[in-house]
Parts: structure tokens; C-alpha cells; sequence
């Protein structure tokens, strides 16, 4: 910066004694590998004077003056523009290194143990750059990939910080779907994607078919997301960059629940319909009460900052970042829920020799966190919505309580005020990896990659009071413990209650694998590599909780602090370790660059696998054909380029762990009043258990037209998982041991992937757009469980399954009772099917079997979580210093079950309660409101399911660089400022929050526990280089 | 240089394959866990298998929770008609083979079953002093289970040789009930034949503890001669308390009328309600409670399985027992100033003997209430040996004796003595047991014992609701049966 300082001086100086003409001599190079270019066009703006590169990529201009701008152009190359105003430059003469212009076909791109040019890969691949990363501001990395790569689907959460559902091309997995994630060539998981700065990543490829993701074996089935971090450039001066934006978030939509008014009518209306008495007498008095919702969510802040150093020598190239990303929950603020993270990257990589590179990446984070109850009838958003709007948020100094809310359901400032937890992780993941040149052509690379975690939480349960008989009271009014004394005069007490945890996790992959380039007969061209994988994985907890904290305060929270005696301390442990070996190899052939063939396999041993399977193969194939460089193929004007691919292979899964006939300690009994243990068989072992394997086909087609302004890329996928791993449901008459995980179903998976891109420009207004289209149809073929199905997760208390992954349907779809509008007159109900309970007013359910009877067996398909397509949209627009970029994302198909209502007789109620059925006529689908439910109208029914189709305005970023001419004398190379909003806009019928549901896991996406909204984001920001 | 890089990186590769051969190998010790393999080896494992062995027991707090909902005593209650729907069908008597609280009972049963067959086959291992006496507890705890399940189930699939392996899911069929019966009578006369009359530990089962099992399947199966011999071993080894209702309060936990009690404990500071069962507490006593409760002794509970208004009525004026048996919370709370909310089927009444009181909890409170079931009572054995010396034709007077000994116990003197006989001293008896051991799990089975459910209980079907449905998932992957009518 000083440097530019000065420079700028020096300008000014020579502005200021007028302009000077004077002989310019300089080199031009590659900026790879410094080689002169020869025949480099150099024109001087704005002048009809320019030279050419002689042929050691000299040149010289004479009569230049100073100030004046130089255009440097090349065929293949970037075109450059440089101002001199130095004095220093024109009398010592400047050196000049161009950058390859890779239009995106010929981007070389990583794709597992070495890189290819995206125009010769024979496989189906996704990429997503930099700038579309940086663009979404996003807080972790996959959230970053939504919409921007066809085949992928990612469904993110509000909450801070927290793991978004990430697919691949469908789920074809019970087990597990998370996709392998490989960050610089070190093995890592969707959930390590916590930790790493969106910042400081070049580029993100999606290795999406077996040609490609078979070189991961066992451990691709859910397909390979390739990260690649930022580095230095060679023989470039430091570069840095700053990044800072601010912004703040918003909850857009509340959900319409009663007003107090309301709710005092509805449950006076519901007591005498149950036969008692009316609950509130004086309806008026209460106005409309409080809006529990408007009391918990709140405008928080959210922080962004990053600053960058790289650049490089002749011999060694880094790149240094620092950042810090802060975003504070919109339930509650930030002083309960926050999500706080600190990295520092290093990447060094240094010639130790004219043959060897040493390579070594570095990257620490350090997350602090706090989070209150989500995803839950006893989360922050379900208290709000289903708590008393009669109740004052504060009555005389404390938090207002309910009288009739005497189970779960409570004040949620107060739930806030009385949760109390942190969360520490800190995390360094790096590699140390060599690379020498054994002979031309053939390199060996040896790289030493490791995870180390270490987690730490704590939380604190404190004396509260939700009112005198509530089930989460454990505290007199004043929060002093609840004492009883029995009829011999024993006291026992009430206690607040500490819990701390410490968890670490190390992992490390070392391997070793050799490159060899080569052509025979000039167009034969092959790219081969072969090497080993070995690994090993360990995690290990210690746990310990303790009662009776000093003071019932957070500052005293902690084991060590609290009081409690010998057997109100408990502790706890666990620990594991897996490793794995393996072997890969892969031939990249083509002929010309017309034809391609790949073979690629992996040998995967683990110690997960039963001991008669511990190795299995994973290989598969690919053809590639450019048509549009056949002869014939001139004829055809508008089509500029054409390229048919052709892939089939095997992948696995490998979510399995070791078994054994396993003796558990845990059972115990009461012998003389005290707690002896015992022991019984925990588990039943599987010898023959192995890895879920996956064939996958996959066809597609790239094509260009007009000129290359257009680009098309259209994939097909089938995908057939064989040997699902479940647990058999078993005869019960086995009793309770875990009974082991076997291979026995399997699920297909089938769907289109295709992104189309523009570029194009107008005048001065460049336009560059693509469209990602992402389906996927998923079938379980067979589960030869007993049952044919399991269930995934349900809601609510009393608890309703609600999810089910069964033969013969999509996974994890809704499955429940059909409704069929409301029983208007007693003769309706008689004239129905037997439906236990049923009056007039109550919900008339389909009896699908027609056995005369409603019940269980009637229950079945009602809906489906996961979309039929998504669309992501992403237009950029550059016009002079602005530049516009909006991305829009789609979501079509995919069902909403609503479960955050607890249904307690005094609990809120949605406002769709108000169109009862009052009598006769008076509704079709509401039922009446009643104390005693004797049909069970809440029962899991396609009542709850809503079409959570959406179409949302995801980002919006408006962007100005400023002038070379500010800039310069700002002392900057590039300075650019912004205005974003993130969530703009969400057109959807849902009526939740939030139409994008996910908590993690498949088998319980689409349900709506009150889910944690994604907030609308306004946020302004600058970058700048220097 | 070169050839010296060459060799270095030969040997590195070289070591590494060598140590592959056994990397992808894994042994249970390296998570420290104990396989089978290496167990049942020493006496220490076998007393800790005994231990696992009862713990099934405390797992069955349905069990004798549904002896009263079943009946006509009491209502499921709870906080609304769907707070509990498997409950609250069996109650309705509109319970079909999807449910999930008979399927636990079975599952639960079995694990019982299998625990103590895993005793079994690994019986001749290694000798120690006392062995036989330890599987005279094996082969009682097995009686138990097996009897439970034919309690409940009817015709139940029948094996004692070995635990269960996961290949034998599928392959058995449902054995009648009287072979079950006579291989529950076989294992109780070998722990008779084996156990001690008295044993060091509380909690324990001794010879009288299984002579009074004994009797009582010989009575579900009407050998009434033969009960009354196997239950005259216990008559005079165990004493009635004075006062009746003592004996349902802590201290009153395995005292002098005690035979046969589950053992449950406070001490465990379980929190887990993933696994409910899994605590040293008893999961049954949260739910009989008062909801929203706030006033003395008692503690706030769900309101489940609560009496009804004409059992509470139907007690003798003068009969202790209704008030140790039955709590009238209105009574209550006017005296004390108490307050609670009212649940669904509220009837006024709550069960005075397995319900939360203040204090006696741990940990998550509604999971660890030390309240232990009383399964077998002293005055149980003299009901059973009256009712299998009168309906055995043996002895009237011998059966009056019995009862009266029960009755002048609950009514403070011999004024209420019965002198009924012949069928007339039957019903007396039956009538008897209704208020001696009401809540205490045995109402609905001795009404279908008996002959008297179909009369006494709404919605009961003859030939149908005797026995419970087998789980569905049963039916569906062991292709076992259904029973008559579901």
C-alpha cells in the first residue's frame, strides 16, 4: 500500500510538471510458467501507437507519456489494460505476465488424485466458482451451492450457523446421504463444511456420476463435493484484499394464530361443546393479548469480515486469510443464540528442489456458539405459537405465567431467559503434501491430510418457574428448590443442574499416488494415476453433570463450582476408531480430443465391514464424443460445439459399524434398596454385513451455439442401490438386543440434471446468465425388513409417527390418515364407516381399505417432502462500474406436514380455527372446537400436509467499482461497494414461516416443528484490493 | 541423491503395506466392549447375567397398570380421549392388534425369557458354590414372564434351551397354553426344589416366593387341590400388617406381607425419556398422578388410570381400605387448600396406591419414582388358598378362615366376618380380592379367570377379549396366528 502510495505521488508530481514523452521498453510472459509470449499486440489507449512482442516477448514504445493507458492483447490470453504513470517504470522499463483466458469449456478443474479440462471429461460434473460463492454472502459453503449447480439440492435452515440437507441426485440411501466432501485433496464431511470460510474458496465441483466419483469407491455413493482453497500466484507481488459487510435480519412472515379475544371465544365455544361451563366469562376484556410471536423475534446483526495476503516468488507462492464471520438468531437475539466464527488459513507452497514441491495448508477455526430449544413442541417458535395470548409477556417484575398451560407449553421470554449453553469448537484441518517429478511426465504425490476437533459445550439447567403444577417448573415463585418432607420426615429437594462435555475427534488420510501423462503416435493422448489410501479415524467424549450450582447462575455453572453430592454427579464416556485402506487407479484416454474413454476403480477395505467382506471393488467406465470436430460436422452453422457422454459404474456406502455379540453392563436391579448391576447380550453381530452398492448410469450431452453465447449441459441418471443397510425388524419374541444391520433393500433413483448458460454482451452492458435444472424420481424397490418399511420421525405428544421409508414408494414420504371434509349430521356419521368417537362437526376419515372400519389400516400415502424440480436462476449483469447480480431459486412439488400445534385444551390455536363448524352447513373442513376429542380430529392426517411450493428471490446484489482514477488515488488497486438482500422476496400458498424445511436428516424434511425461518438479510458491504 | 530418495520412498511404501494386512482390522477391545465371547466365565458373570435377569422386571409397569384400565374399576384418563390411544382403547375395549403398548409387554416379556434362556445355555460353562440355588431365581423370573405372557396372550411361543440368534426370527409358531403352563410349573417346582427359604438380599426370590407363583397358575388353570397344597406352604410364613395402608407407603415396602415385590429405586437420576423404561424408577407412578398439582404430600402427575366413582362407592361401610386404595382429590383439596387441574374422564378419584408423592423421585422426576409393585401380598396367598380350598370343594370353613383373616385385618374385627359357603363364599372371595388387591394388576385377569368380565365389563366380547391381540408385527414377520376375534 505505501508503494502505491508513492506511486500515486509520483503520478501527481508528474501531472502536476506537466505530461512527459518518453521511450517505454518492457517483457511480456506467461503468467504460468514465465515464458516470453511472442506476437503480444500492445496498443496505447486512446492513440494510434502501439508495438508487438518480438520473439523473447520484448518490446518498446517510444514517445509515451506518462499517465497514458496500455491495452496488451493476445489470442488465447486475457486482454490486459495497464496505466504508467511511474517514472521508475518507463526509464527501468516493466515486465508483463498474461493470464490465460480459460473460457469456462477449458477451465482445468480437480477431480479427485489429479485435475482435467472440463471440455475433455467424460463423466457428469458440476462447477461453481468463486464469484458465485462470494456473491451469496453465504455463512457455510454448501448454502453457497444452492441453485448455482445442477444435481444438487440443498435445503438450508434459518437457524444460525446451522447443516443444511445436502442431496446429490436423489436419496438413495436410508443410512446416510451426506455426500463425501474433499477440501484441497483431504477427506472431510458435509459437517466439517462449519469451519471453512466461504472466502477462501477458488471453486467447488460437484463429481455427480460413477465415472467420476468412483475414484472415492465406498465412500461417493452420495456423490463427491471437491473444494479447492485459494492460493498465491508465482512471481507476483503481495496482493491483499479486504472484505467487510454488515447486515441485519429480519423475520418476514408470522403466522396467524388467535388473538386473545379470540381464543377466549374459541375456548368458551370448545367447553360447552365438551359439556362444561364457559371458560371466560368477560370475552371483552381482553383485547387483543399479546402476540407472543412479535415478543421473540427480533432484527439481528450479521457480520462479515475477511482480509487476504498472497502472492508469491520465483520459488514460493502463499495465501494468508484471516476472517471472522458473527451472525446473531432472529429468535431471540444474539445474547441466547449466536453462531461466531474466527479462521486463519495458510497455504504455502514452496519448490524445494527443481522436482519437488512442498505443499502444506493450514487452516484453524474457532466457532462460539449459543442456541435455544429449535425443531420441537418445546422450541422458542412452537411456545410462541401455542402459548396463552391472555397472559402479559410480564406481571409485576416476572414473567407472566399461564394457570390452565400446565404441561410443556410456556412463556417463551421466559424459556429464553432460563436457557443457559455454549458451544467451543475448535478445529484445525490441514495437509502436508509432496510432489516430485520423477520424470517427465510422471509425478508422485505423497500428502499427509488431518482433521483435529475439539468440542466443548456446556449447559445449564436453572431453578425456573412456569407456575405452580407445570410439568417444567422446578422452582417455588421466588426460584427457590421445591422441598418435600415425607411421612418419616425425609427431606429431598429440587436442584438446578450443570452438564459439561468435551469432545474430540482426529482423523488423518496419508496417500500416496503416482501421474503419468503421455500420448502415443501424437493423438493418443492418456492421463493415468494409481496410488493408496490409508486412514484411520478416532473420536472420544468424557462427559460430567453435577446439581446444586452456587447462586442459580450461569457464572457459577460449572461442575467444578457445583455442590451436589457423590450421587448427584454422574459422568460419562464413549469412543471409536475406524480405519481404512485402499487402492485406486484411473486411465483418461482420448484420441484427438474427438473420442474419450475413462476406466477408473477403487479397493476399499474397512474396518466397518463384516469380517467375511472387508474389501470391495468399485470400478466404472465412460465414453466421450465431441461431434462437432467430425468433418461432416461443418455443415451445421448455429450449433458451434457438440459432445454426447456415456458413463456406468459402482460406488458404495459405507454408514455401518463394526459388529459384535456385545455384552452390555447397562441393565440393573434393586437389591436391598440399592442399585446392583448387571449384565445381558446388547447386540447380535452380522459377519456378513458389507457396503451398500450403487450402480449408476448416467448420459448426457454439452452442446454451444450462436457463437458460442450459449451453453447447454443435459445429464441422465440411474441410479440402483443394491444391499441397503437396515435393521431388520425382527420377531419381537427375539427380544430387545440390536439386532444387526444387514443388506437387505434396495432403492432406485432416477432424474434429469441440465444448466444452461449465456454470455453475451450488448455495447457496454455484459450479460451472463444460467439456468440449473435439478430433478430426481426416488423409488424404495425392496425392503426385506419383516415390515417393508420403516418409519422416520414423527412429531408431537402424544407422539405420531408421521414419515416413512417403504417399499414401493418415494422415501421418507408423509403417511397418514385421508380426510374427507366433516361429518355435517349425525345420519352422515352413521352412514360412514365405523369411526369410534365421531360426532357432527368432527373430521370424516377416508376408510381406504373399505373394511366398514376407520382405523390404522387405513392410514397411507398423504404426501411428499422432496420436490418434484428445482430451479435456480442467476442472472449478472455489468454495466460500466455496476455490476447486478439476482439469484432466484425454485422449489416445486414438495409437501409441508404443519406439526407445531400441541392441541392442549388451553393452548393457541392456528387461525384457521375461526371457520369452525358451528352446525349444518357451517364448514367442510374445519372441524368444531371441543375440550373432549373423542374422534382424535388431530390425529396425523393430510389436515397438516400444505404445498410448500416456492419460488424465492434468494439474492439480490447491486455492485459499483469505483473508477481506476478514485482508486488510484485512494492508494487501492480495486475498490467495489454493495448493497444486498439476501431472501428478498418468497412467493408461496404455505402458511408456516418458512416454506424451506430441513433439520438435517432425510427421513424428517418437509416437517414443520415451527421451523427456524431463513430471515430476509439487508446487508452492505465493500471489497477491496490493494 | 535421486537413487537415495528412491530407496526411502521404497521403504515407505514397503512398511506401510506391510502394516495393512491387519489395519482394516477391528477388535471389540478397542472400544473397550465385552463380547460374549469372553463371557461366562467367572461367578461374577453369572450374577451380574441374574441381575439382568429381574431387570425386566421393572420394565412392566404396564402389565399392572392395564390389570385395573382393562377392568371396569378404572378409567384411562389422562390429558385428553388421544393422550394415550393404546391405553385408552384397551379401556374402551376397542383395541386391535397395532398396539403399541401390547406390543411392548410382549417384546418386553420375551427379552425376560431370553435373558434367563442366555442363563441357561451358558449354565454348564464353569461350576461354583450356589449355582443351583441362583437358577431356582433363573427359573422363577422365567415362570414369571412366561406366566404373564399367557396372562395376557393365550397360546405363546414356547423355548428354553437358548437365547433367541437373529436366524430363529421367523421360525416359531405359538405352543398352547397348557404346554406353557406345565413348563411354568416345571421351572417353578425346580426353583422351589432349589431355592432357599430365605435370602440374604431384599428383592430376591426365596422357596415361598416361587410355592406362592405356584399356586397361583394352578389356580388360572382351576387345579384347585393342587394350589391349595403349594399354597399351604406359605400360610403362617408371612403376617398380614395391621394397618392395610401402610404397607403402600415406603416404609411399608417389603415388610411382613410382602412375598413378592418389584424392586424400584430413586437413586438412578435417570433423564432420558428416549428410554423410559430404562430408569431404576417406576415409570408407572407419574402417570397416576394429579394433574397440575399443587398441595402436600402428593406430587403432580398425568391423571391416568384413575377410579371410577362406583368402585370408589362400592366399598363396605367401615372398610379401611377405601381410603388407602383410592384418593378422593375434592375431599383432599378442600381440606388442604390443594389445587389441580382436572384431566380427561375425571372422576374425582385417584389411585392411593401407585401414585407420585412428594419426595420420592430423582433426577428427571417422572421417571424415577421409587414406588416399588406389589406383586405378591400375603393376603393375596390367603385369597388364592381360600378360593382353591372352597371352589376345590377341599374345605369351606379352612376358606372362611382365610377370608375373614383378610377382612378383620381391613375392617379392625371379626364383625364383617364371612359365613357364606359353597358358591355363596366363591363370590365372597372373588368379591374379596376386587377390594384387597384392587389397582395392584390383577382385577381384569381374575374377571376373565373367573367368568365374570363379559357381565362386568363394558364393551368386553365373549370369546374375543380374554386374551390380547398378538402385535401385528407378530403376525406379519413371525407369521404367528392371530387370536379368535381381532
Amino acid at each position: 500500500m505505501r508503494k502505491s502510495i508513492l506511486n500515486f505521488i509520483i503520478a501527481f508530481v508528474a501531472f502536476c510538471t506537466g505530461l512527459q514523452a518518453q521511450s517505454l521498453s518492457g517483457s511480456v510472459t506467461d503468467s504460468e510458467d514465465g515464458e516470453p509470449l511472442v506476437g503480444v499486440n500492445i496498443v496505447v489507449q486512446g492513440q494510434n501507437q502501439g508495438a508487438v512482442s518480438d520473439f523473447d516477448g520484448n518490446f518498446s514504445i517510444s514517445n509515451f507519456e506518462s499517465g497514458s493507458t496500455l491495452v496488451f492483447s493476445y489470442v488465447g490470453y486475457k486482454t490486459l489494460t495497464l496505466k504508467i504513470s511511474s517514472t521508475d517504470e518507463i526509464s527501468d522499463g516493466i515486465s508483463v505476465s498474461m493470464v490465460k483466458d480459460l473460457s469456462e469449456l477449458d477451465e482445468v478443474i480437480v477431480i479427485g488424485y489429479g485435475s482435467q479440462k472440463l471440455s475433455d471429461i467424460s463423466g457428469a460434473v458440476s462447477t461453481v466458482n468463486a464469484e458465485a460463492i462470494e456473491a451469496s454472502s453465504a455463512v457455510r459453503v454448501e448454502d453457497a451451492l444452492q441453485g448455482q449447480a445442477s444435481g444438487i439440492n440443498i435445503i438450508s435452515s434459518g437457524s444460525p450457523g446451522s447443516k443444511p440437507t445436502v442431496l446429490i441426485r436423489g436419496i438413495t440411501s436410508y443410512a446416510g446421504n451426506d455426500p463425501l466432501v474433499i477440501i484441497d485433496g483431504i477427506s472431510a464431511t458435509i459437517d466439517d463444511l462449519n469451519s471453512l470460510n466461504p472466502n477462501d474458496v477458488k471453486s467447488v465441483n460437484v463429481l455427480k456420476d460413477a465415472a467420476l466419483a468412483s475414484i472415492y469407491g465406498v465412500k461417493g455413493g452420495s456423490g463427491v463435493i471437491v473444494i479447492t482453497t485459494k492460493s498465491g500466484e508465482r512471481n507476483s507481488e503481495t496482493k491483499f484484499t479486504l472484505s467487510t459487510s454488515i447486515g441485519s435480519q429480519e423475520v418476514v412472515k408470522t403466522i396467524d394464530v388467535l388473538n386473545a379475544s379470540e381464543y377466549a371465544a374459541i375456548l368458551n365455544e370448545a367447553s360447552v361443546n365438551a359439556g362444561e361451563g364457559i371458560v371466560f366469562p368477560n370475552i371483552s376484556d381482553f383485547g387483543v393479548g399479546t402476540n407472543w410471536q412479535d415478543e421473540v423475534l427480533v432484527d439481528a446483526p450479521i457480520v462479515n469480515h475477511s482480509i487476504t495476503a498472497s502472492g508469491g516468488s520465483e520459488n514460493t507462492s502463499y495465501y494468508v486469510s484471516a476472517g471472522y464471520t458473527g451472525q446473531d438468531g432472529v429468535v431471540a437475539g444474539g445474547e441466547k443464540s449466536f453462531f461466531n466464527r474466527t479462521n486463519f488459513t495458510t497455504n504455502i507452497n514452496t519448490d524445494l528442489s527443481e522436482k519437488t514441491k512442498l505443499l502444506i495448508n493450514t487452516n484453524y477455526s474457532n466457532i462460539k456458539g449459543k442456541s435455544l430449544a429449535e425443531n420441537g413442541i418445546t422450541s422458542v417458535l412452537s411456545n410462541a405459537l401455542n402459548f396463552d395470548p391472555t397472559v402479559s409477556p410480564f406481571e409485576n417484575g416476572s414473567f407472566g405465567i399461564s394457570e390452565t398451560i400446565t404441561q410443556e407449553i410456556v412463556n417463551p421470554l421466559a424459556q429464553i431467559d432460563n436457557t443457559y449453553n455454549e458451544n467451543k469448537v475448535d478445529k484445525i484441518q490441514g495437509k502436508i503434501e509432496l510432489q516430485h517429478r520423477l520424470m517427465e511426465n510422471l509425478n508422485i504425490t505423497s500428502r499427509f491430510g488431518y482433521t483435529y476437533v475439539n468440542i466443548y459445550d456446556k449447559g445449564f439447567i436453572p431453578f425456573q418457574f412456569y407456575g405452580t403444577g407445570h410439568n417444567q417448573t422446578n422452582a417455588n415463585p421466588d426460584l427457590t428448590p421445591i422441598v418435600a418432607i415425607d411421612s418419616e420426615g425425609n427431606i429431598t429437594s429440587t436442584h438446578n443442574r450443570v452438564f459439561e462435555g468435551n469432545t474430540n475427534f482426529f482423523n488423518y488420510t496419508y496417500e500416496l499416488y503416482g501421474n503419468y501423462d503421455f500420448s502415443i503416435k501424437e493423438n493418443h493422448n492418456f492421463q493415468t494415476v494409481a496410488g493408496f489410501s490409508i486412514g484411520e479415524g478416532k473420536g472420544s467424549n468424557i462427559s460430567a453433570t453435577n446439581e446444586d450450582v452456587p447462586f442459580n447462575s450461569w457464572d457459577y455453572a460449572d461442575v467444578s463450582a457445583a455442590t451436589g453430592n457423590a450421587t448427584q454427579q454422574t459422568s460419562g464416556s464413549w469412543q471409536y476408531v475406524n480405519r481404512n485402506l485402499s487402492y485406486f487407479g484411473r486411465v483418461l484416454y482420448d484420441y484427438n480430443q474427438k473420442y474419450y474413454a475413462s476406466f477408473t476403480g477403487r479397493v476399499d477395505g474397512s474396518t466397518s465391514f463384516g469380517k467375511n467382506n472387508k474389501f470391495g471393488f468399485f470400478p466404472s467406465a465412460s465414453l466421450g464424443w465431441v461431434v462437432s470436430k467430425e468433418d461432416f460436422f461443418d455443415e451445421m452453422p448455429v450449433l458451434n460445439y457438440l459432445k454426447f457422454r456415456a458413463s456406468y459404474g459402482t460406488l458404495g456406502n459405507d454408514n455401518i459399524n463394526p459388529q459384535f455379540s456385545l455384552i452390555s453392563t447397562f441393565p440393573s436391579y434393586v437389591f436391598n434398596g440399592t442399585i446392583t448391576p448387571g449384565s445381558s447380550l446388547g447386540s447380535i453381530p452380522n459377519d456378513d454385513v458389507s457396503w451398500e452398492n450403487q450402480v449408476q448410469m448416467n448420459v448426457g450431452v454439452d452442446t454451444r451455439i450462436f457463437n458460442d453465447k450459449v451453453s447447454l449441459s443435459l445429464d441422465y441418471f440411474k441410479k440402483t442401490v443394491d444391499d441397503l443397510l437396515f435393521s431388520p425388524n425382527l420377531s419381537l419374541y427375539l427380544g430387545v438386543p440390536s439386532y444387526p444391520t444387514t443388506n437387505i433393500g434396495s432403492t432406485q433413483s432416477t432424474g434429469l440434471d441440465a444448466t444452461i448458460s449465456l454470455n453475451t454482451s450488448l455495447g457496454d452492458l455484459s450479460i451472463s446468465s444460467d439456468v440449473n435444472f435439478t430433478t430426481a424420481e426416488n423409488e424404495v424397490i425392496s425392503i426385506n425388513n419383516g415390515d417393508k418399511y420403516i418409519w422416520g420421525a414423527g412429531y408431537g405428544i402424544p407422539y405420531r409417527n408421521i414419515v416413512r421409508f417403504e417399499e414401493g414408494f418415494s422415501p421418507g414420504y408423509f403417511f397418514g390418515y385421508v380426510t374427507d371434509g366433516i361429518f355435517q349430521t349425525q345420519d352422515e356419521v352413521n352412514n360412514h364407516a365405523t369411526q369410534n368417537g365421531a360426532v357432527p362437526g368432527d373430521i370424516r376419515f377416508v376408510d381406504v381399505n373399505a373394511d366398514g372400519i376407520v382405523d390404522d389400516n387405513d392410514r397411507t400415502q398423504i404426501g411428499d417432502p422432496f420436490p418434484d424440480f428445482t430451479i435456480g436462476w442467476n442472472l449478472n449483469l455489468d454495466y460500466k462500474s455496476f455490476d447486478l447480480s439476482v439469484f432466484t431459486y425454485a422449489s416445486v412439488g414438495n409437501d409441508i406436514y404443519r406439526a407445531y400445534e400441541r392441541n392442549l385444551n388451553y393452548t393457541n390455536r392456528f387461525a384457521s380455527t375461526l371457520a369452525r363448524w358451528t352446525g349444518a352447513g357451517t364448514s367442510f373442513d374445519e372441524p368444531r372446537v371441543t375440550f373432549v376429542d373423542s374422534n382424535n380430529n388431530s390425529r396425523a392426517s393430510d389436515r397438516y400436509i400444505e404445498d410448500g411450493s416456492y419460488l424465492r428471490i434468494k439474492n439480490v446484489q447491486l455492485g459499483y467499482s469505483f473508477p481506476d482514477s478514485l482508486v488510484d488515488v485512494w492508494g487501492f488497486d480495486e475498490v467495489r461497494a454493495y448493497v444486498q438482500i439476501k431472501n428478498a422476496l418468497t412467493l408461496t400458498d404455505y402458511s408456516g414461516y418458512d416454506p424451506e424445511i430441513s433439520v438435517g436428516g432425510v427421513l424428517n424434511t418437509g416437517i414443520d416443528y415451527g421451523t427456524y425461518p431463513q430471515p430476509r438479510i439487508w446487508s452492505m458491504g465493500v471489497n477491496i484490493k490493494f | 541423491m535421486k537413487n537415495f530418495k528412491k530407496i526411502l520412498l521404497l521403504i515407505l511404501v514397503t512398511s506401510v503395506f506391510n502394516r495393512c494386512t491387519d489395519h482394516v482390522d477391528y477388535e471389540a477391545i478397542e472400544g473397550y466392549q465385552i463380547t460374549s465371547e469372553i463371557y461366562f466365565q467367572q461367578e461374577s458373570d453369572y450374577d451380574a447375567a441374574l441381575v439382568g435377569t429381574y431387570d425386566v422386571l421393572q420394565w412392566l409397569f404396564f402389565n399392572i397398570q392395564l390389570g385395573a384400565i382393562a377392568s371396569e374399576i378404572t378409567l384411562c384418563g389422562g390429558e385428553s380421549a388421544t393422550d394415550y390411544i393404546g391405553i385408552q382403547q384397551i379401556d374402551d375395549m376397542t383395541h386391535y392388534p397395532e398396539n403399541n403398548v401390547l406390543r411392548q409387554i410382549w417384546q418386553f416379556l420375551y427379552e425376560g425369557v431370553n435373558r434367563a434362556n442366555y442363563m441357561e445355555e451358558n449354565k454348564a460353562n464353569i461350576d461354583f458354590e450356589g449355582k443351583e440355588a441362583m437358577y431356582g431365581e433363573v427359573y422363577f423370573l422365567r415362570a414369571y414372564y412366561y406366566f404373564e405372557l399367557v396372562k395376557f396372550f393365550g397360546d405363546v411361543p414356547l423355548f428354553t434351551e437358548a437365547r433367541l440368534t437373529a436366524g430363529q426370527a421367523g421360525t416359531l409358531t405359538r405352543t398352547p397354553k397348557e404346554e406353557v403352563y406345565a413348563q411354568i410349573e416345571l421351572d417353578l417346582q425346580n426353583a422351589i426344589a432349589s431355592l432357599p427359604n430365605s435370602q440374604s438380599q431384599v428383592g430376591r426370590v426365596n422357596k415361598y416366593t416361587a410355592y406362592s407363583l405356584l399356586g397361583k397358575v394352578l389356580l388360572y388353570q382351576d387345579k384347585f387341590t393342587e394350589a391349595a397344597s403349594a399354597l399351604d406352604n406359605v400360610i403362617g410364613v408371612y403376617s398380614l400388617v395391621s394397618d392395610y395402608g401402610s404397607q403402600f407407603l415406603r416404609f411399608g415396602e417389603n415388610g411382613p406381607e410382602s412375598v413378592f415385590e418389584i424392586q424400584y429405586s430413586n437413586q438412578s437420576n435417570w433423564y432420558d425419556w428416549g428410554c423410559t423404561h430404562c430408569s431404576e424408577g417406576n415409570y408407572a407412578i407419574i402417570m397416576n398422578g394429579p394433574r397440575g398439582w399443587s398441595g402436600p404430600e402428593y406430587a403432580q402427575g398425568w391423571s391416568f388410570n384413575v377410579p371410577t366413582e362406583e368402585f370408589y362407592n362400592s366399598f363396605e361401610e367401615g372398610d379401611s381400605r377405601r381410603d388407602a386404595t383410592v384418593l378422593d382429590i375434592e375431599a383432599f383439596a378442600a381440606a388442604t387448600g390443594a389445587s389441580y387441574t382436572e384431566g380427561y374422564d375425571h372422576t374425582g378419584y385417584f389411585n392411593n396406591k401407585y401414585i407420585p408423592r412428594a419426595g420420592e423421585s430423582g433426577g428427571q422426576t417422572e421417571l424415577n419414582y421409587l414406588t416399588n409393585f406389589r406383586i405378591i401380598r400375603y393376603s393375596d396367598v390367603l385369597l388364592m388358598a381360600a378360593e382353591a380350598y372352597n371352589r376345590g370343594g377341599i374345605d369351606d370353613g379352612i376358606a372362611q378362615e382365610f377370608l375373614n383373616q383378610v377382612r378383620r385385618r381391613a375392617f379392625g374385627g371379626d364383625d364383617n366376618d364371612i359365613s357364606a359357603s359353597g358358591s355363596a363364599l366363591t363370590n365372597a372371595i372373588w368379591e374379596e380380592r376386587k377390594f384387597e388387591l384392587s389397582l395392584e394388576g390383577h382385577r381384569f385377569f381374575d374377571l376373565v379367570r373367573t367368568g365374570q368380565a363379559s357381565s362386568l365389563i363394558p364393551g368386553f366380547v365373549e370369546g374375543k377379549h380374554e386374551v390380547f391381540p398378538i402385535p401385528q408385527q407378530e403376525v406379519d414377520i413371525s407369521g404367528l396366528t392371530q387370536n379368535a376375534g381381532y
